[in-house]
């Protein structure tokens, strides 16, 4: 076994480990408030990509370009909270994760319809080469995603555990009666999550895109693997989620590096179910609240 | 009381929607003033990058005959359902083209291992149809019913071969296998092909074909020694494969499948396609017919469709394009032959099988077919080329005669 493709495996591992903890976080944003499963996380980071190619190929600078990006993609989040979630607020919860459902496969249609089935891809931010290191490589984009990610998650810890708006955040899905007796709209903080959810997806997707390339139908496969970094870690704690995402992206990058070719993806999701198995509830225990 | 009679009349209102909606599905099946053909391709799912360019270029044929008068005084008229990817979408399309629009045959254009499942539904309901399917794998169990007017990798796995050989004097190559039909149909014959053409197989590494990471596997091809790579997918990650490999530093040959040389691929890794060495691609005459010698038999029919193609759609067209076009192209030549008796949908399914199995010498895109009672594929002319890239344009290598 060779070292660098030890090392490159891990490198892989990071990379896509620091991607699916970032799908998780905007679903744990979401569920954390308005126990809603957002199954259109994916489609907010893909919808983040595609806009930013848009924007960039009408010759918008990318600074410009990802903020208009997360601006419409923050629309949809909207859109989707105001006019699908809310007016079903009475039904359960796998109808609520149903509906998100819905509103993914239009997303995707509609991309499809406006876009076309091409994929696209963006030059790595500020023309970032790669980087050799003893045999193995790091590609110039993926130090632009592992800083989006830890960005994200001290920007999270900074905003539920500091800000009022954050603690406001947490009390809603804490206790949301006592919430609302305390004069917080839990409307209004259910609008909020969803649309924090659909502005860390679009930068995601617009700072993933150039390593991953984006098309209409990327977002489904993408909530797939939030899902699964969230429902690992446990989606009652943000440290959780994070945790379950490198486990994901580190059990899919060395099995293909170090099994028997062939059993990658079947290895990989043996070594996922006995962690979930071993831990059902998530990797880190709760915090003592109610789920 | 006015709550539940609200929802009463939207209930109604939307089934009569329903039913409005699946009305054009509901024929008789005795118009016998046109060829209804069956055409099953993804419109939606993870293989619209051949569904949708198929669907343009059968529609242009379809388009191009009638225009001409159409089929024994018939036109012809696509009846068009969306595979979406799935093999349960594209069985239940099958079922439905036979069934309830009686279509006198089904053509399914769709991920080589999703057509497979067609094979059957075509055999059990006696429909004579065409399946898209990539490798030499299903050959031999098409059955009475259906026929495969396209490539097997085992006629043109030979051609990227004989030039790491002969003109690279390369020994050793690596796989990069996507675990698909089709990854798994190209590696059976690479195996199998390689060996007898004096290269040795050193490594192989698998891949998802939604893959967007594949620097493991990379890294273990580099470490094998390998000479040259084989990228065998029909995915978008094949693609990125090519564009990681550079930025990893492999510089080696690569040689890919025909998906990967799609213009919206070339386009968004023209840099990493164009490196030196720059990527070989197995491609169809139709995307540079220009280079072609005047002599070469094909030019003209590729000339033709190419330009007819930019007219209406105001792009060019390639290989899946042009499987689309040859796919509609077998089928008006079974129908001129058969004349089917359209009154009794049977006996008309009957006699275009058996047109279908007489067809020879039918020159298409991808080759030229004689098929048999024993050969539902029948490719006596191989047409395939190799293709490099060099400022934004794809460079003719060499072709299966050279």
């Amino acid at each position: 076994m060779e070292v660098s493709t030890v090392l490159q495996s891990l490198i892989s591992g990071l990379t896509l480990g620091c991607i699916y903890a970032a799908l998780g976080l905007g679903l744990f944003v979401v569920y954390g408030v308005t126990r809603v499963l957002n199954l259109a996380q994916g489609e907010f980071v893909m919808l983040g990509g595609m806009l930013t190619v848009s924007f960039c190929s009408m010759g918008v600078p990318l600074i410009g370009a990802i903020l208009l990006a997360v601006f419409v993609t923050v629309l949809s989040g909207a859109f989707l909270y105001l006019f699908i979630i809310r007016p079903a607020r009475g039904a359960s919860g796998s109808t609520l994760a149903f509906l998100t459902v819905g509103f993914a496969f239009a997303i995707e249609g509609i991309t499809l319809l406006v876009w076309g089935w091409e994929y696209r891809s963006l030059t790595n931010f500020l023309g970032s080469s790669s980087i050799h290191l003893w045999g193995a490589t790091i590609f110039g984009q993926a130090p632009w995603v592992v800083g989006m990610t830890v960005l994200m998650v001290v920007g999270l810890f900074f905003f539920f555990g500091r800000t009022m708006v954050g603690k406001a955040l947490r009390a809603c899905a804490d206790e949301p009666l006592g919430a609302r007796s305390v004069g917080i709209s839990i409307e209004r903080m259910a609008l909020l999550s969803f649309v924090m959810a659909a502005g860390l997806g679009a930068i995601a997707g617009a700072t993933i895109t150039p390593l991953t390339m984006t098309a209409y139908n990327v977002g489904i496969p993408l909530t797939i693997k939030g899902l699964l970094a969230a429902f690992l870690g446990g989606l009652h704690r943000a440290e959780g989620v994070i945790l379950g995402g490198l486990l994901v992206g580190l059990a899919e990058a060395l099995s293909a590096g170090l099994m028997p070719t062939g059993y990658h993806d079947a290895i990989a999701l043996a070594i996922l179910l006995a962690v979930f198995l071993a831990r059902p509830r998530g990797l880190l225990p709760s915090r003592g609240a109610a789920e | 009381m006015k709550r539940t009679r609200g929802r009463t009349i939207a209930l109604v209102l939307c089934l009569a929607l329903v039913a409005l909606a699946a009305l054009p599905g509901c024929s008789s099946g005795g118009d016998s003033d046109t060829y209804k053909i069956g055409f099953i391709a993804s419109q939606t799912g993870p293989y619209t990058a051949l569904g949708l360019p198929a669907i343009d270029g059968a529609r242009l044929v379809v388009d191009q005959i009638n225009a001409a008068g159409g089929v024994n005084g018939k036109m012809l008229e696509l009846v068009l359902y969306d595979d979406k990817g799935t093999a349960t979408d594209t069985a239940l399309a099958a079922q439905k083209l036979i069934e309830v629009d009686r279509v006198p045959t089904v053509a399914c254009i769709t991920a080589t291992g999703l057509s497979h499942g067609m094979v059957p539904t075509l055999n059990e309901n006696k429909t004579p149809g065409l399946i898209m399917s990539g490798t030499g794998l299903i050959d031999a169990s098409l059955g009475a019913w259906a026929f495969k007017p396209t490539s097997s990798e085992k006629d043109y796995i030979p051609l990227p071969l004989g030039y790491l050989k002969d003109d690279l004097g390369v020994s050793t190559c690596a796989g990069m296998i996507e675990n698909s039909g089709y990854g798994e149909g190209g590696e059976h014959y690479l195996d199998l092909v390689a060996p007898t053409m004096g290269i040795t197989v050193v490594q192989k590494q698998h891949f998802d074909p939604a893959a967007t990471d594949m620097t493991p596997q990379l890294a273990n091809i580099k470490a094998s020694g390998a000479e040259a790579i084989f990228i065998w997918g029909s995915g978008p990650a094949g693609a990125l494969a090519v564009k990681q490999a550079r930025e990893m530093g492999i510089m080696l040959p690569i040689v890919t499948t025909p998906a990967q040389a799609s213009s919206s691929y070339m386009e968004s890794f023209k840099q990493f396609y164009e490196m030196e060495p720059s990527l070989v691609s197995i491609d169809s005459k139709l995307t540079m017919w220009q280079q072609l010698p005047a002599s070469d038999p094909d030019r003209a029919l590729c000339q033709q469709f190419d330009e007819a193609f930019v007219a209406r759609y105001n792009r060019h067209p390639a290989m899946w394009e042009a499987i689309g076009a040859q796919f509609i192209m077998f089928i008006a030549d079974g129908l001129d032959r058969a004349n089917p008796d359209l009154s009794d949908i049977v006996k008309a399914r009957g006699q275009l099988r058996d047109a279908y199995e007489q067809t020879a010498n039918l020159s298409l895109f991808m080759g030229t077919h004689t098929m048999s009672p024993t050969d539902h594929y029948g490719r006596i002319v191989h047409k395939e080329v190799l293709v490099t890239y060099q400022d934004g344009r794809k460079v003719l290598v060499k072709t299966m005669t050279d």
